[in-house]
């Protein structure tokens, strides 16, 4: 009899650690959940996507205590994008407003009417042709035309793919003429004075309707806020924590194991836009040419796979990142050191890497 | 002590136990604790596969395209596609939170939920 009573007490005090040891794991447990719901509901990270506007995928990531707060930012940047896409169209007409497009049609023909929006963007791409010595030109739709229609045909249908010749380039470059692109501010009009001319605001549209609508969220009070527009980004303040938002610049080679060449820190109203030949771009007996073009050779530029733009202004970051594409590394050194707080790094097709001096300020190791 | 208090123990641990596993299973469905790769079409939501199962399914997307998904190894990606540019095809295996892979033609998004955190908001290509 006492030994099994000896055995029930071992039994006994061995259940009641047990019991113990269960109680405080289940109350630490219960901490823990207490704790990640609390900060959770101050405030969530959101994205959303869509591929609405400039023909490609954008992504909107904010700070909210909830989903119905965060869309409500959201869509106010939508419609704010969706405003300035249908503004800089160039492929198509929208009801009651007078567009890119507008104005191309009306090439050689009359003065068209326009708004601020789009005053202020020819404004800026005829400084970013002054600045960039002509390697940005919005005024090469003529010859981006020929080259568009290639490509698409090409991508259409691959076996058949097939170049332009240079001579048909050549004289379409005939009516690429900046100086014919007439901005009246007093009339609010926009008039092409050579009737084969057209705008393409490619190299510049995207980058600068995301600084306009970064602004725009400035005013309305909002804040902590990412925006990426076929990866051209910009942060308006930083993650809500108070650290910077971070971001990875696509690796150039896709099928690489990194899917990224570099992550860097971005302060606010700071941003980051890469160019490239991996996205846009469609080949030719095995031979890749991509979408953007060097204004002197008329052929896509092969120097580089990628170069990417670290400043303070997603307008400028688009266009100097197709300048710099055009130019060779030394010109491009050169170009960036003589602008203020402009940083860029390019990568070869071997995946050499080069860097501007501060570029390496802002990697994350 | 008494065989009853043995029992009430053994009960009470039981309890706790049950408790214990209860309150993680509904956690886990309730804030989908587990990564999963969602699919939308035009935006819309068009199915979820979560990471641990592998899958191979097609697509249909209208006008007989389509994008064949692939989940395996924790990483999901495009295995083939109806597109003409094949970018999707290229992109890499995702895995991370909030990773996405973009068919534009198809109109074809596949984005990473609950995925585990590499620390970046956002990426340039």
């Amino acid at each position: 009899m006492g030994n099994v009573m000896k055995r029930f007490r071992i039994i006994s005090v061995v259940l009641v650690a047990v019991l113990i040891a269960f109680i405080f794991v289940v109350l630490h447990m219960n901490k823990n959940i207490g704790e990640d719901i609390s900060s959770d509901m101050a405030y969530d990270k959101y994205t959303i996507n869509f591929l609405d506007v400039f023909d490609t995928s954008t992504d909107i990531t904010g700070f909210a205590a909830s989903q119905n707060d965060f869309n409500k930012e959201a869509n106010l940047i939508k419609e704010q994008l969706t405003y300035y896409n249908n503004l800089y169209d160039i492929y198509n007409d929208y009801d009651g407003l007078n567009n890119i497009k507008t104005i191309n049609d009306n090439a050689g023909i009359q003065a068209v009417e326009v708004g601020p929006e789009i005053i202020d963007l020819l404004e800026f791409g005829k400084d970013m042709y002054d600045l960039t010595d002509g390697n940005v030109n919005i005024a090469m739709g003529s010859v981006l035309r020929i080259w568009h229609e290639y490509r698409e045909y090409g991508i259409a249908n691959p076996s058949n793919a097939s170049l332009p010749e240079l001579a048909e380039l050549e004289a379409a470059k005939e009516h690429t003429d900046i100086n014919k692109v007439i901005i009246d501010k007093e009339a609010m009009t926009v008039y092409l004075e050579d009737a084969d001319m057209s705008l393409d605001v490619g190299s510049i549209a995207k980058g600068y309707a995301v600084q306009q609508v970064l602004e725009y969220c400035r005013n309305e009070g909002m804040n902590n806020i990412l925006f990426s527009v076929g990866g051209n980004i910009a942060g308006l303040g930083g993650r809500v924590d108070g650290t910077n938002f971070k971001i990875a610049i696509q690796n150039p080679n896709l099928e690489s194991a990194d899917p990224y060449i570099e992550r860097v820190e971005i302060e606010d109203g700071q941003c980051v836009v890469s160019s490239g030949d991996y996205q846009r771009y469609y080949e030719v007996d095995g031979k890749r040419y991509c979408h953007i073009i060097n204004p002197d050779t008329l052929y896509p530029p092969e120097t580089f796979a990628g170069v990417s733009i670290l400043t303070d202004d997603s307008a400028k970051a688009d266009a100097l990142s197709t300048a710099l594409f055009n130019m060779t590394l030394e010109e491009g050194q050169k170009f960036i050191e003589s602008l203020d707080n402009v940083e860029a790094m390019w990568v070869y097709h071997d995946g050499t890497v080069a860097y501007s001096k501060h570029f390496k300020d802002y990697v994350i190791d | 002590m008494k065989k009853n208090d043995i029992i009430l123990i053994i009960c009470i641990l039981v309890v706790a136990g049950l408790v214990i596993a209860m309150t993680r299973f509904t956690n886990q469905t309730k804030n989908g604790d587990e990564a999963v790769a969602v699919v939308t079409i035009d935006g819309i939501e068009y199915a979820r596969y979560p990471l641990d199962k592998d899958v191979t399914e097609t697509i249909e997307i209208s006008d007989n395209n389509y994008n064949v998904i692939s989940i395996h190894d924790g990483q999901c990606e495009i295995s083939d596609a109806s597109c003409p540019d094949q970018i999707c095809v290229y992109h890499n295996p995702i895995e991370n939170n909030g990773q996405t892979i973009v068919c534009l033609p198809n109109r074809l998004v596949v984005t990473i939920e609950n995925g585990s955190d590499n620390d970046i908001d956002g990426a340039t290509y």
